[in-house]
């Protein structure tokens, strides 16, 4: 493993990962002795790039209720599915089916008629899994409340009914925030400022103002009044305050990472930061992939284009070679095929890598 | 040499591209949609394996590039990528300089700049990069669970 690299500037240690609450929905933990960059990518990745499931296509055969077609369609898609061993599903632009099988979404259906006086309530659990998907979680209404109804859908009267057949698909929060499996992230660091990235706003005193200890109720891990300081983060009493009249250190680095991650219950929280990280992993290998097997970028690098640009009108053939990169009668390494730093890859250049 | 009869294949293409549309930043994007297909043809034929398809080509270098100092353009990808990459790259000590950039917010484009001493190249210290922060994700994915294994077991 070449990480020695890392072993510069007092992350000595490698990364740690300090876990102070974890429960069904949530986990907080602390990410010491890596960049800023790596745990912003991590952050970035599990509340935009981690794969969920969750209803995308919606087939309206009745809806006599008050509530527009588009309207309960939209409702439908932000209902949390099981999204556990999301990898046995398919991207459905990925699968070999024409529209949609069973390897690439699952089919729920709805149907619900109010026959009495009293309003109906339709909720999640009322929704239909097919039989037809990779495992038997799979797309599973996520239910958490005490009553087990799960989210509620829509309100129908006497004589109305909805009939609606739902397709869901895999997909990520980049694409629509339905996908997300976070329903908030916290990412905090450095909580006394030292580092002045930001520029706290004050009255009169920066210290009274932003230290005050106003009671406040944490309401995870177990609720519990804290004589708080609020506004600072609780992180605050983790970390050493600055001391009285201590000079700014310019050449100090963000080292520790407050991470307060709430799943939206689709994937277990910890799994997400797993899931993140295989994401970040899978983006690298794509790439590590796709720069061995090009040797096109070859052809960008050292093919007859000018260095400044000019494209305009110049016929490609004629004008190359005469650039300073072929010019040199590809003696260097870049030029002669077989010699280039692609031919020696282990990925070769005949897409026969084990990738 | 063959490099440079492989060269003016995919320039050609390139320019008959060039041909329909004025240069912008579009064509660039359509040589590679065209030049694509078309080694995924060669290669199932080749192989008749069947491999997943291909994606379009994911990182080029741009013009104006040398061994050791050349910008690279990826496409699809952003903050989440880049500056992680750019951080492990600098980490590198081969690595002169190295930064990246967004050139514009509507583009799915990232430019990674690198530049290396003697003792490399960026085509180098580009892959070094990417394999050294996969390493890091694998500590990190570690630590994590090992981490969540002993708060579990303290718990109970
Ligand atoms: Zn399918």
């Amino acid at each position: 493993m070449e990480y020695d690299t890392m072993m510069m500037d007092g992350e000595s240690l490698g990364p740690s990962v300090k876990i102070s609450a974890a429960d069904n929905t949530h986990v907080d933990f602390e990410l010491s002795n890596v960049d800023l960059s790596f745990a912003n990518s991590l952050r970035r990745v599990i509340q935009a790039e981690v794969p969920t499931i969750a209803i995308d296509l919606v087939e309206i055969e009745a809806n006599t209720s008050v509530l527009a077609d588009e309207f309960i369609a939209h409702r439908l898609g932000l209902i949390p599915l099981d999204s556990r061993e999301i990898d046995q599903l398919n991207y459905t632009r990925d699968c070999d089916c024409d529209q949609s099988c069973g390897k690439c979404t699952v089919t729920l259906t709805l149907h619900a008629k109010c026959s009495s006086d009293e309003v109906m309530k339709v909720y999640a659990r009322d929704l239909i899994v097919g039989i037809d998907r990779p495992n038997n979680h799979i797309g599973n209404p996520i239910i958490t409340d005490p009553e087990g109804q799960g989210s509620l859908i829509a309100k129908l009267r006497k004589g109305q009914e909805l009939k609606i057949t739902c397709i869901a698909k895999k997909g990520i929060a980049k694409e629509h925030a339905k996908w997300a499996p976070t329903a908030a992230v916290g990412f905090e660091y450095d909580p006394h400022n030292k580092l002045h990235h930001l520029d706290l706003w004050y009255e009169t005193d920066k210290v009274s103002e932003w230290s005050v200890g106003i009671p406040t109720i944490r309401l995870f891990p177990p609720p519990r009044l804290t004589a708080g300081y609020r506004p600072k983060s609780k992180y605050a009493e983790w970390e050493e305050p600055p001391a009285e009249g201590e000079p700014f250190d310019y050449d100090a680095v963000p080292n520790r990472f407050y991470f307060e991650v709430e799943s939206a219950g689709m994937i277990e929280p910890d799994a997400i930061i797993q899931e993140g990280i295989k994401e970040l992993q899978r983006k690298l290998a794509g790439l590590i992939h796709g720069l061995g097997e090009n040797d096109d970028m070859n052809g960008d690098y050292d093919g007859p284009r000018s260095p400044d640009g000019i494209e305009g009108g110049a016929p490609w053939q004629d004008q190359g070679y005469t650039t300073p990169y072929a010019g040199a009668g590809n003696t260097s390494a870049w030029g002669g095929g077989g010699a280039t730093a692609y031919g020696t890859t282990p990925y070769g250049n005949s897409g026969s890598a084990g990738w | 040499m063959p490099s440079a009869t492989k060269t003016r294949d995919s320039s050609a293409e390139d320019a008959n591209m060039e041909d329909i549309t004025p240069p912008s930043a579009q064509p660039v994007v359509d040589s590679q949609e065209g030049g694509d297909p078309m080694e995924e043809d060669g290669e199932d034929n080749e192989l008749g394996e069947e491999e997943e398809e291909e994606e379009p080509q994911r990182v080029r270098i741009l013009p104006g590039s040398t061994s050791t100092a050349a910008s690279f353009e990826f496409l699809k990808e952003g903050h989440t990528l880049g500056n992680a990459l750019r951080y492990i790259i600098m980490k590198n000590p081969d690595v002169e300089f190295c930064a990246y950039a967004i050139p514009h917010p509507s583009e799915d484009k990232m430019n990674l700049r690198i530049q290396t001493y003697d003792t490399t190249t960026a085509t180098a210290a580009l892959e070094k990069g990417l394999q050294d922060l996969e390493d890091l994700c694998d500590v990190v994915s570690e630590e994590f669970w090992t981490q969540r294994e002993n708060f579990m077991a303290a718990k109970h």
